[in-house]
């Protein structure tokens, strides 16, 4: 099973998945519709997406008091029931990744379906902002991360001996 | 007849009486003109009097949309104002990218005429189909920033989309922008002072609708083939990379890149300026405008020294030539730090350049001294007098004032307007017209004065071994055909860099998957065509004809003194007779009655003239 991976800071903000997503799931481009979003925080020059985690206990499911929302087995994404689904919106505001929306005209809520394994933003962004990964490997990119500032690190400290705080003080 | 890919209405706002109305898109003035610089033009003409005052409540800020906004389409993000000109007083349009063109497509408008005048500061609030003018004494004085971020605030909505003026525009300066997403802008020919003087601060909108395209199929294949382009195309990559400043080594290799005020075309110091030093010591990122797959924005940071913690997205090439070489300017911290100047009070970077570089040449040449410029040391190449002038100029502070009216103004003001690098008042792009021909003839009859995006034809000017672009053969032609194909490209709304993947070819397909109409590519030159005499017809009206298509004495007079295009004039009226000869226009720049009926314009001129 895969799941998808964002990078905040390798998006630009061009919101071609916003674009796709809509396109695939309803004909149309509205960015409202879509059920992944690009968030831009102006005086920090940052651009987020915020999508669907596919975490393993999904507070939306859980939230959800008309058995609206359940996990496909052969995906893990959450599928949302149109006929169940009363707009109620606890799973908007369950979610702790402000993945969920509500679909303005249908009054029924948004949430990543994955495209059934083929998620068109992954598709479509030319960025790597978000890739599509096994769940096994997902967290892998951020274990190297990590592993490459500790080596940075001890690389920096034996070639300076231990370093100074550059503070002043206690003696 | 509907059409598809619009969102039907356009919206008309009278500040005067406060009155705002809803109107059906003018399908059939769509079809005739494409759309937003085609269309604005055709609306300024027919409902602008002649001599209308730039900065008076009759002047209109027509703000209009293409119909391949809010599609699939890739790179469809500009908007364009069409207005009298406060700087030039000819016909203007500007373009601006960002995401406010989709946005106001989202909330069902194809375009925003704003009319008359505010008794006091104002913002319009367009929320969907809730349209609504808000009290903004509070925004009046406020930087364009936080401009934005307050109306973000006060609407609790970070998304929606903001276009405002700073001070500049506040003040009349003569070549205010009008800001968006930060650092995007309605940059030339004063929009921001037109704004100002209607005591409009800033438009912001929501949308959360969409439109309906023709061919959906057919539009999802040419994105997907589009994509496929611009991955592959060496320019696109560049300009991918590096951004704009990827222009700077081509431009300054060839010596046509304005310096020193057009002094010369050669920037000694070039590289310390170019694309591949800003990607080492200043670039962290980049931002790109909705629905572009090149995201040529990018952000820089200034690390250390006096300006440490500045931050923008740029500098642009533009801004990098003028604010940068053409004041002599080699340092990258003093362009970062006098391009966020330019971009928080509303100031036109480009205009901005060229007028601090006069300043500086007339301070070098003693015309003005220590004392008028407050203690100012305004030598060409000092950065930090550059900045400090800025402010003077962004605030209307001292010199400041003088300068805050354009090149031309100002130059005659002390006494030289032969310094003033300007046509029709407009100041020049980087582009200096003795290094490529075309370019001057482009910079010449263009409607809004010395503007490079009229007649873009340094590509094929520089191409193979750039030796073409000090021919005169065959440059009226070049010039006369890219200013059709310039005028298709604005009318859709599309950002020019998409040329690098949409021919003419493709943008008809464009055009018919969106709109269903058929147009072939013959068709599309013609529009461009009746566009680009619409737009002549216009400046006509206010007196403007082959008197003004012309370039300061320095380029024609005085021979490039340095660098590869060293030795080389413009001789301009063998190009100018040819140019106008091949468009149909008499000598003295006017269409011809035979032209205006060929164009089906002649009804229209007779109505309006």
């Amino acid at each position: 099973m895969n799941v998808l991976v964002t990078y905040p800071e390798r998006c630009v903000g061009c919101r071609i998945c916003e674009q796709w997503c809509s396109w695939k799931h309803e004909g149309q481009v509205n960015p409202t519709k879509s059920r992944i979003r690009v968030h831009r925080v102006h005086s920090k020059y940052l651009n987020i997406p915020v999508t669907c985690m596919q975490c393993a206990k999904s507070p939306c499911i859980a939230a959800c008091r008309e058995g609206a929302l359940r996990k496909d087995s052969a995906t893990g994404a959450v599928i949302v029931d149109e006929e169940k689904c009363i707009g109620c919106r606890r799973c908007v505001r369950a979610c702790p990744y402000g993945a969920v929306a509500i679909d303005k005209d249908k009054r029924i809520v948004l949430i990543c379906d994955l495209c059934g394994g083929e998620p068109q933003c992954v598709a479509h962004c030319r960025e790597g902002a978000i890739e599509y990964v096994s769940l096994a490997v997902a967290d892998r990119g951020h274990r190297a991360a990590y592993v490459e500032t500790v080596v940075a690190t001890m690389a920096a400290e034996t070639k300076d001996g231990i370093k100074a705080t550059g503070e002043g003080g206690c003696q | 007849m509907a059409l598809k890919g619009l969102a039907g209405k356009i919206l008309r706002v009278n500040l005067t009486s406060g009155s705002i109305t809803k109107e059906p898109t003018p399908d059939d003035v769509f079809a005739g003109y494409i759309g937003a610089r085609g269309v604005g033009a055709y609306l300024l003409l027919k409902e602008l009097k002649a001599h209308t005052d730039p900065l008076g409540p009759d002047n209109k800020l027509i703000f209009l949309t293409g119909p391949v906004e809010g599609t699939l389409a890739p790179g469809a993000n500009k908007i364009t104002v069409t207005f009298r000109s406060p700087l030039t007083g000819t016909y203007s349009f500007s373009l601006c990218g960002g995401h406010l063109a989709p946005e106001v497509k989202f909330a069902g408008y194809d375009g925003i005429i704003i009319e008359g005048r505010a008794d006091r500061p104002v913002y319009l609030w367009i929320d969907d189909d809730r349209v609504s003018l808000k009290d903004a004494s509070h925004l009046w004085g406020k930087l364009t920033h936080a401009t934005e971020d307050a109306i973000r605030a006060e609407l609790k909505d970070d998304a929606i989309r903001v276009a405002c003026i700073g001070p500049a525009g506040e003040k009349l300066s003569r070549f205010a922008c009008i800001q968006s997403d930060y650092h995007r802008e309605f940059g030339r020919g004063g929009a921001g002072a037109v704004m100002g003087a209607k005591n409009l601060k800033a438009i912001a909108v929501r949308g959360t609708g969409s439109v309906e395209v023709a061919d959906p199929e057919a539009l999802e294949a040419l994105t997907e083939k589009v994509y496929g382009i611009l991955a592959a195309n060496l320019k696109a990559r560049a300009r991918r990379y590096y951004g704009t400043p990827e222009m700077v080594d081509g431009t300054n290799g060839l010596g046509y890149w304005g310096t020193r005020n057009f002094s010369t075309g050669y920037f000694e110091e070039g590289h310390n300026i170019n694309a591949a030093n800003m990607k080492e010591k200043i670039f962290v990122g980049s931002m790109s405008c909705y629905a572009c797959p090149i995201a040529c924005g990018k952000v820089s940071l200034i690390r250390s020294g006096p300006y440490a913690g500045t931050m923008i997205e740029g500098p642009e090439f533009e801004s990098t030539g003028l604010l940068g070489a053409n004041c002599g300017v080699s340092d990258l911290e003093a362009l970062v730090k006098v391009v966020e100047i330019c971009d928080i009070y509303g100031l036109d970077t480009m205009s901005a350049g060229a007028v601090a570089s006069l300043a500086m040449e007339c301070y070098e040449k003693g015309i003005i001294t220590k004392e008028d410029t407050g203690g100012l040391e305004l030598n060409f190449g000092n950065g930090e007098a550059l900045v400090a002038l800025m402010e003077k100029i962004a605030r209307r502070e001292g010199i400041g004032d003088l300068f805050a009216e354009g090149a031309k103004r100002a130059a005659e003001k002390l006494g030289v307007p032969e310094l003033a690098m300007q046509v029709k008042g407009q100041e020049f792009a980087t582009y200096e017209p003795r290094g490529c021909k075309g370019m001057g003839l482009g910079y010449a009859i263009s409607p809004k004065g010395a503007h490079h995006m009229i007649a873009p034809t340094m590509g094929p000017e520089t191409a193979g071994d750039g030796s073409k672009r000090f021919e005169y053969k065959g440059k009226a032609a070049l010039v006369r055909e890219t200013q059709f194909l310039m005028a298709v490209v604005d009318s859709l709304s599309l950002c020019s860099s998409m040329r690098f993947a949409l021919g003419l070819k493709e943008q008809v397909e464009l055009y018919r998957a969106v709109t269903g109409l058929s147009l072939d590519e013959t068709g599309a030159l013609s529009l461009g065509e009746k566009i680009t005499n619409l737009e002549r017809l216009f400046n006509l009206r206010e007196g403007f004809d082959r008197k003004d298509d012309y370039l300061p004495s320095r380029m024609l007079k005085e021979k490039m003194p340095t660098g590869p295009s060293q030795g080389h004039l413009v001789e301009l009226d063998p190009m100018l007779d040819e140019y106008y000869d091949l468009m149909g226009w008499d000598r003295q720049g006017r269409p011809t009655a035979a032209k205006l009926a060929e164009l089906g314009l002649a009804e229209l001129w007779q109505e309006v003239k």
